[in-house]
């Protein structure tokens, strides 16, 4: 019946709740889709990160991440693949060979990292053969490169053009070999294509003389959840000789950007509340000096204190919470519809793009933005409608029937 | 038997410093079934006293007994739960809930206390039914006349069968048709169910259907008489 009682009192002064509630509608929304739009963000780069070329899993040689030389090779492949096909979900994997090397045209040169790779392997890996804008991907022959467009205008050449490679070979001499430009590929990453060519293993393991010895192997798990585990479980069947480093353990930066992103937005939903307690605050009280003579009525006619604070916080509980869900499905289905189309931002693309974000981001709903907006908001409303509720408590019968 | 007794209550208030004395040194024993009527100039302190009796304002020196308990020490929870059970109260006027209607008011009180829905629902028919207003159930107090609403009010304050009905000028905003109509009704619960009531007024109607008059000036009782109708 109390809240019977503080639901008709919601709408005894319509105008009056319907604007505290559309502002709240309005900040809920307003939250749900700047956190989703940031998410959306920070989750893009970092998963242009993992499918360009970090992929979830890497294992390399003990010392290789310290000291990335081609002296620091695999000790046992047919450990790694084993390991790697017993290993429960593990979806795929690819070889790599990857050095710093020289690229050099006939106008210019640019150094980079060179990576050999088996064309349809890394392709289940990556996503740079899907990236591929002229021209085609690896075909398996040998001396074919794939290269960054980026690269490729610096160094003035275009399709089917020679380009010569060098880089150090594992006995210490210099490794050179003749290339052809297959294909041209663009991620949204402009820094990353101007830094990565590819071409494939086989080629570079001749180049470098170091018969069938990979650097790298790049693993994709079934479900992003268990990277950790996965990795563990590698690390243990692997023992020592070996660095197995997650996408987390890689990029520690944006792992933690997307961390810091989810906590910045959970500041952003207090926030939000804060601006809004004052509007309950506002509507509280008025409701409650509105009605000092049915207080006392009520008091009178022997309702608690702790009922009479009880049926006060009721009436904010349930205009937030209205308010809640009203701008919670106007911010679900916002974050929704602008994820399916994506949110064109072509203007700023080209900022974006060094930072390693595509023009078209899609905003993301997670679990943790909705149930901050469902506690945060309704627990703002209850502490904003504790100084009126107390008001309430604090009126004599007597003074509150006689008031006028 | 008795139901409620004051021993030398008094009632001083501040009106900016300067003591008022609403009450000076009243001593009342009022009996079980009782149709008392509290008269006096306006400001010789009926509601002062009403409002003692009814544990609303707690008296400044003295006790009071409702049905031989002190209830002045008691504390304010206790004394809500002794109101919502003990007493009840209609006021000159603002009585009922607005957003609850006639059948919801009544069945406020029982609420409080606990009891099921459907038990309350039945007793608050009863109630309406024997004071002749089942037609309001569903009304909410913008739609009833004053006369209708001080109907609930007292349908609301003998639903729960209390020792005491305590009534403030009840009729002051009625007028002498509708006023005389409340009286009968009530005069008819008391004598049907031996409830007490104990009015404040200077409305000579109701002072004539007092079958005991206490008669207060400048906050004491001037004279206090039977009178049998
Ligand atoms: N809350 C109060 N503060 C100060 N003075 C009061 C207050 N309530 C009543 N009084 C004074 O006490 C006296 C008795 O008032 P009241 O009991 O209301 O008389 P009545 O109901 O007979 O008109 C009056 O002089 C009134 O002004
Ligand atoms: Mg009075």
């Amino acid at each position: 019946m109390l809240l019977t009682i503080a639901w008709r009192n919601i709408w005894r002064n319509r105008r009056r709740s319907l604007i505290i509630m559309t502002s709240i509608v309005v900040g809920v929304a307003f939250a749900m889709l700047t956190d989703g739009l940031s998410i959306g963000m920070v989750q893009q780069m970092l998963d242009n990160q993992i499918g360009s070329h970090i992929s979830h899993i890497q294992i390399h040689a003990k010392g290789f991440n310290d000291n990335q030389v081609i002296q620091n090779a695999i000790p046992d492949r047919q450990l790694v693949e084993r390991a790697l096909g017993e290993t429960k979900g593990v979806q795929t994997w690819s070889r790599r060979v990857i050095t710093f090397g020289l690229l050099s045209s006939a106008l210019n040169s640019s150094g980079g990292l060179i990576v050999g790779v088996e064309p349809e392997r890394e392709s289940a890996v990556t996503s740079i053969a899907a990236s591929v804008v002229e021209g085609s991907y690896l075909s398996g022959k040998p001396n074919e490169v794939v290269i960054g467009r980026r690269m490729a205008e610096k160094l003035g050449i275009g399709l089917g053009d020679k380009v010569v490679g060098m880089a150090s070979a594992l006995g210490g001499d210099v490794g050179s070999d003749l290339f052809r430009v297959v294909g041209m590929y663009q991620t949204v990453s402009s820094e990353f294509d101007k830094k990565h060519m590819f071409t494939s293993l086989s080629g570079m393991q001749d180049m470098l003389e170091m018969e069938q010895r990979v650097l790298e192997y790049a693993v994709i798990v079934d479900n992003i959840e268990d990277v950790d585990r996965i990795a563990k479980e590698l690390r243990t069947t692997l023992g020592d000789g070996y660095e197995v480093l997650s996408y987390r353990d890689l990029m520690p930066m944006l792992v933690y950007m997307v961390d810091m992103y989810g906590q910045m937005m959970l500041v952003l939903y207090v926030v939000i509340g804060l601006a809004m307690i004052f509007g309950i605050i506002n509507t509280m009280l008025m409701s409650v000096f509105e009605r000092i003579q049915e207080f006392g009525v009520l008091m009178a006619i022997g309702m608690k204190n702790s009922a009479v604070f009880r049926m006060v916080m009721a009436e904010a509980l349930l205009l937030s919470a209205m308010g809640t869900a009203a701008g919670m499905l106007a911010g679900v289905a916002g974050v929704l519809a602008l994820g399916a189309v994506g949110i064109d931002l072509s203007l700023f693309a080209e900022g974006l793009n060094s930072f390693g974000v595509g023009a078209v981001i899609y905003p993301q709903l997670t679990a943790s933005s909705i149930l901050s907006v469902v506690v945060i908001i309704p627990l703002t409303a209850l502490l904003g409608a504790l100084y009126p509720a107390l008001k309430a408590t604090r009126l004599q019968p007597v003074t509150a029937i006689r008031y006028v | 038997m008795e139901v409620i007794r004051l021993e030398g209550v008094h009632k001083t208030y501040s009106d900016n410093g300067v003591p008022v004395h609403a009450l000076r040194g009243i001593d009342l024993r009022i009996e079980k079934g009782a149709f008392v009527v509290i008269a006096g100039p306006s400001g010789s302190g009926k509601t002062t006293l009403l409002n003692v009796m009814g544990a609303l304002d707690a008296p400044t020196q003295g006790r009071v007994f409702l049905e031989s308990e002190d209830i002045s020490l008691k504390s304010k929870d206790a004394i809500a739960a002794i109101r919502l059970e003990k007493l009840g109260f209609v006021f000159q006027a603002y009585n009922l809930i607005p957003v609850l209607t006639a059948m919801e008011n009544v069945e406020f009180t029982m609420m409080l206390m606990g009891i099921d829905q459907q038990k309350r629902r039945e007793r608050a028919m009863e109630v309406l039914g024997e004071l002749d207003i089942e037609e309001l159930a569903n009304k909410r107090p913008n739609e009833m006349s004053g006369g209708q609403q001080q109907r609930v009010a007292v349908a609301r304050a003998i639903v729960t069968n209390p020792s005491i009905i305590l009534a403030d000028e009840p009729t002051a905003n009625l007028d002498s048709e509708t006023g005389a109509n409340l009286l009968d009704l009530m005069q008819r619960m008391n004598r049907e169910h031996g409830l007490t009531f104990i009015f404040s007024s200077h409305d000579q109607q109701v002072i004539e259907r007092a079958r005991r008059l206490i008669l207060l000036r400048d906050g004491m009782i001037e004279k206090d008489e039977i009178l049998e109708p």
